[in-house]
């Protein structure tokens, strides 16, 4: 029998996709010869949507632009706002948004290993992770009333102040999640199916990571010790000690086991933040949000998403309004120009692989 | 390094460096000379394009095309710098920078899309997200979103059946 060329059509609705998001594939058997991505089954135009809302009314919206992690969302949002218009934030406020960052971490991270173990058929260890995920958003409830969507981090510190009992509540959980890790290792990270189904999968090299503008775990599981909380420290990541953990061979089982480590430092950075977390008021007044206006001016400022470099480009042209919204999402060049490089060669079984082992969310892509 | 650097780009390139901030600088360059910017920028390990985006100045009548680059380096990565120049907004063509930079073709196509912003020489400028055609690119500050929705969803009866 002679194998033919076919086209075939990956997505948007599949069981090995996170999320809606496309792939056409050029095949031949089953190996494929040419990937082309097709995004825009989520774009809800967010970036013009904010043009026409007051700074204030930004808030609630900025967050439901990724829902793996509204808070990195939020933070860059703030984070421009505070500096076009040159406000401070009080110190107890940056521990609180330091730990609502890492727990934010923490929880993106453990969808994804429930991502991951699914797709690859380890469902005891996708249960856990979902399990373990949802003590995280209970927390997130307790403090900020809101399991998904928080709404919390705002333009001048956080909405308000963890509640009375708060940090036993948030020890035990995070105790709870780093005595289990040994449990993931023995089951998952540590078993040999895994090895062999991510080993060498999805190999990209230092060198082209860099020129295809890839951030994050592309680039720590590629020997780089890359990561915005030490080159451009913001909250109170320059108060906290920790590590970047990387690994050689670029791979898709580095870019998990990457993961897995990164878990590791968010529950030691959220205990930290407990720990040092000094006293005083969460958040400094900002003007009447009906009148605000924020001077005339642009920023580009950026975060350490879970998923890499998160940044925000923001024009203010002296109004109640921004002027102009873009979104340097982490997944854009992860999820397009990486995903339709790493895919040629590869297995039509290994798509949905590489794609959550490059991490890419499809509603940070589209925005 | 920092001051050679500026130096260099306010003689040779004719541009204007404001720095804002420790961190982030603001390079104003003449439109000519943007590409050369780039590849002079990417040599001394600007080597990390992080965004493009495009900026609708309509009273004006101008497009501001934003270039946002920082370093994979350990000595300059402290830094990005944002640069920037205008092109005409009745004729909105501009060079790609895709072989300077690979990872800007989907920017560039994102920005035809949107903002209707043609980059000679780039390989596939076709549609990324969007589905429908548009006689003013969306994301134009001429472009009445509400209008627009009106007019191609209004006609729709509502579920319940009353208007």
């Amino acid at each position: 029998m002679t194998e033919r060329e076919l086209e075939m059509y990956f997505g948007p609705q599949h069981m090995g996709m996170v999320g809606n998001f496309g792939i056409t594939l050029t095949v031949k058997g089953d190996r494929i010869l040419k990937a082309k991505a097709n995004p825009g089954y989520l774009h809800r135009g967010f970036e013009k949507l904010m043009e026409l809302r007051t700074w204030t009314q930004n808030s609630p919206l900025v967050c439901r632009v990724n829902v793996m992690e509204p808070h990195s969302m939020e933070m860059v949002y703030s984070m421009a706002v505070e500096k076009l218009a040159g406000i401070k934030v009080p110190m107890r406020a940056k521990y609180i948004r330091t730990l609502t960052l890492e727990l934010s971490r923490l929880a993106s991270h453990l969808f994804g290993c429930w991502a991951y173990a699914n797709m690859l058929g380890f469902d005891t260890v996708a249960q856990w992770a979902m399990y373990h995920r949802d003590l995280i958003l209970d927390l997130f409830e307790d403090f900020t009333g809101g399991r998904v969507y928080p709404i919390y981090i705002w333009p001048g510190g956080v909405r308000r102040d963890l509640p009375d009992g708060f940090k036993e509540k948030a020890l035990n959980v995070l105790h709870e999640i780093r005595s289990k890790i040994s449990d993931y290792d023995a089951t998952f990270f540590n078993n040999k199916l895994f090895y062999d189904r991510a080993k060498g999968i999805g190999k990209i090299s230092q060198e082209e990571a860099k020129n295809l503008g890839g951030t994050g775990q592309i680039l720590r599981g590629n020997g780089v010790e890359s990561d915005i909380r030490k080159i451009e420290p913001y909250a109170a990541y320059d108060k906290i000690d920790f590590e970047i953990p990387t690994r050689e061979g670029g791979d898709a089982y580095s870019r998990v086991w990457i993961i897995r480590d990164e878990m590791i430092q968010s529950v030691h950075i959220a205990m930290k933040c407990l720990e040092q977390m000094p006293e005083g008021s969460v958040y400094n007044k900002v003007p009447n949000p009906f009148k605000w206006k924020i001077p005339k001016g642009e920023t580009y400022v950026r975060v350490e998403s879970s998923r890499g470099e998160l940044g925000l480009y923001m024009v203010s042209n002296g109004g109640d309004k921004p002027y102009r919204v873009h979104f340097r999402t982490p997944s854009y060049p992860h999820g397009l120009t990486i995903l339709e490089k790493i895919l040629v060669g590869e297995n039509i079984a290994d798509v949905g692989n590489i794609m959550i082992s490059l991490y890419v969310t499809p509603p940070e892509i589209d925005r | 390094m920092n001051k050679s650097l500026k130096k260099k780009l306010e003689s040779d390139f004719d541009s204007s460096v404001e720095i804002l901030e420790k961190n982030g600088w603001t390079i104003t360059a003449n439109k000519n000379q943007v590409l050369d910017i780039l590849r002079f920028l990417k040599g001394e390990g600007f080597d990390y394009l992080a965004l493009i985006s495009c900026v609708d100045w309509i009273e004006k009548g101008e497009f501001e095309l934003i270039y946002i680059l920082s370093s994979y380096l350990a000595d300059k990565e402290k830094m990005h710098l944002i640069l920037k120049t205008r092109i005409p907004r009745k004729k909105p063509d501009f060079e790609t920078t895709i072989h300077i930079f690979e990872n800007a073709e989907p920017y560039e196509r994102e920005l035809h899309e949107l903002f209707g912003v043609n980059f000679n020489g780039h390989p596939r400028l076709e549609p990324l997200f969007l589905d429908r055609n548009y006689k003013t690119p969306p994301f134009r500050k001429d472009f009445d979103t509400r209008k627009y929705v009106e007019e191609t969803f209004g006609s729709i009866k509502s579920v319940e059946g009353k208007k």
